[in-house]
């Protein structure tokens, strides 16, 4: 029982870590784009397949670790931008119903362009995990790259992300933007800039979630659907735009999850929805959301 | 210095503005009176470049607005102030009136010194600094807007219907900063809205009336009586 619970908090750490990083990308580009991107997994998946494509190429286990890295930033840098400018940015004055179809077409195409592209058998490099070995916590052995990277390089991220918004210009620039478009664009904010820069941080996140995501399970057709509808779970459970809340929302939903995988094994699939539904019923705005002033 | 020539708006394929014409000199005054719903916040945020004219033209030094994207009309020197002050609330009274200051990369001796004559004009936002724009009260807000918009509108101050709202004793008091700021920017130019053209008399020189997006009036301000 001690050993059961250990493992599943372990194994929440590692998944919450992941869920961060697809969420918080997700959080953010709504803040400032207001569009809901069903297409988010699909930069999770396809991080996570150049990812295991890199490391195949590499070949050398020590290479590994820098083969998720390219892969995350690959990933963003050229997918973040095509995606923003080639097809978000034609959309921003449309009706919301508008938005969330052009999304959902694009996961489309991206779903099925990982078939074309890797096929669908599954896939599985875990060079990354037999690289870092194994460490024992409490009594079990468990591998260094869940139990510290996964979850450390989430904590870098985040600790990255508020100090980035918080301090530097392109930050607070982003979130002036999330409050307020006009009043940040009247005071000299470029908006277009703000949102090219956004959605690609965001996709760069997802990527990098992917990347980190892939040493550690069969990469099949589909493993960015999972990731996008617990995403939106932990979105709305943290209130829409809310980064630190995001964070703390995915380690709950993400230790949720792996304690029911263990402890009540027919619930997992719910048991992250549950505590949406919990949570909303309560705080309509989210655990972490303020209800917006609607200016009139 | 600022000439609006028969702008017109469309919002929705509703007609906002019909051939708006204004002309604002270097150092001239002028106030912008008119009913809820004239048009005086979309003359504004037409000149921001916040909404995209049909027709006309809106020249500033000469120079046709439409070839300058809104965000760098602050940096030709433009200030504005939103009639519900749209300050950002998650940051501090300083970070809001700092932010597009630094947006337009002033070296940091000319950064500070903009903002130090800011704060000189508002004391009473020094205590306020560190205070989060979304706790303030409706008062403190408005001069936080004043702030920021005097940042970057060392040519040009836009302010919409800054009495609006305010308790009678406040409104006194941002009489007083707005009588001081045109003392003290002589060549700065003035376009400011109300509803009650009395509260602006002091400090304009001249009044234009608008009334379902057209100008309908332009006269010079009355006098006050001498005592
Ligand atoms: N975003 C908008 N959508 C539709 N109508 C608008 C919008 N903004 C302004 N209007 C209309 O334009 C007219 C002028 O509005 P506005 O410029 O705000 O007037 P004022 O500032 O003088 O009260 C009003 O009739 C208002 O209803
Ligand atoms: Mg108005």
């Amino acid at each position: 029982m001690g050993l059961l619970l250990l493992l599943a908090v372990l194994d929440g750490l590692a998944y919450a870590g992941q869920l961060f990083m697809v969420a918080v990308g997700l959080t953010l580009v709504f803040g400032v784009l207001k569009i809901l991107n069903v297409a988010h997994g699909s930069l999770f998946a396809i991080g996570a397949y150049v990812a295991a494509t890199l490391i195949g190429w590499f070949g050398a286990e020590e290479l590994s670790l820098l083969a998720l890295a390219i892969a995350a930033l690959a990933v963003g840098a050229l997918l973040g931008p095509s995606i923003e400018r080639g097809l978000l940015a034609r959309i921003y004055d449309k009706e919301h119903v508008l938005q969330l179809l052009v999304t959902f077409a694009l996961f489309m195409i991206l779903e099925d362009l990982q078939k074309l592209l890797w096929g669908v058998q599954p896939r599985f490099e875990d060079a990354p995990v037999r690289l870092l070995g194994q460490v024992e916590v409490g009594g079990i052995f468990y591998t260094a790259y869940q139990l510290l990277l996964l979850p450390g390089v989430a904590l870098v991220a985040l600790l990255l992300l508020v100090w980035f918004l918080r301090r530097t210009l392109l930050g607070r620039s982003i979130v002036a933007v999330t409050h307020d478009r006009e009043a940040a664009v009247a005071i000299g904010i470029d908006a277009r800039f703000v949102y090219l820069s956004t959605f690609t941080i965001g996709a760069g996140l997802a990527a990098l979630g992917g990347a980190l995501a892939a040493p550690t399970t069969s990469l099949v057709p589909g493993i960015g659907v999972q990731m996008i509808v617990l995403s939106f779970a932990v979105v709305a459970t943290a209130g829409l735009g809310q980064i630190e809340g995001a964070a703390v929302t995915a380690l709950l939903i993400g230790l949720a999850r792996s304690l029911a995988v263990y402890f009540a094994p027919e619930l997992e699939v719910v048991v992250p929805y549950l505590l949406m539904v919990a949570v909303l019923l309560i705080r309509p705005a989210g655990l972490f959301g303020r209800r917006e002033l609607r200016r009139v | 210095m600022l000439s609006l020539e028969k702008v017109e708006v469309a919002i929705q394929g509703a007609r906002i503005l019909r051939g708006v014409d204004l002309e604002l000199p270097a150092g001239g005054r002028l106030a912008l009176v008119g009913r809820n719903g004239a048009g005086k916040t979309t003359t504004m945020r037409a000149i921001m470049g916040l909404v995209p004219l049909v027709g006309g033209a809106i020249r500033f030094d000469g120079r046709d607005l439409a070839r300058v994207p809104a965000h760098r009309r602050t940096a030709l020197g433009i200030g504005y102030a939103p009639e519900d002050r749209r300050l950002f609330p998650t940051f501090t009274v300083a970070e809001n009136v700092r932010l597009p200051a630094e947006l337009l990369g002033l070296p940091r001796g000319e950064l500070e010194a903009r903002l130090d004559r800011v704060f000189e004009l508002l004391p009473e936002l020094r205590e306020l600094a560190d205070r989060k724009a979304g706790a303030l009260s409706g008062g403190q807000g408005k001069m936080a807007a004043l702030a920021r918009a005097l940042v970057t509108g060392t040519r040009l101050l836009l302010l919409d219907e800054p009495f609006q709202g305010l308790a009678p004793a406040l409104a006194r008091r941002y009489g007083e900063i707005l009588a001081r700021l045109v003392e003290r920017e002589r060549a700065m130019a003035l376009l400011v809205s109300e509803s009650n053209p009395e509260l602006l008399i002091p400090f304009v020189d001249r009044v234009a009336t608008i009334e379902r997006g057209e100008i309908v009036g332009l006269a010079p301000a009355p006098r006050l009586a001498p005592p």
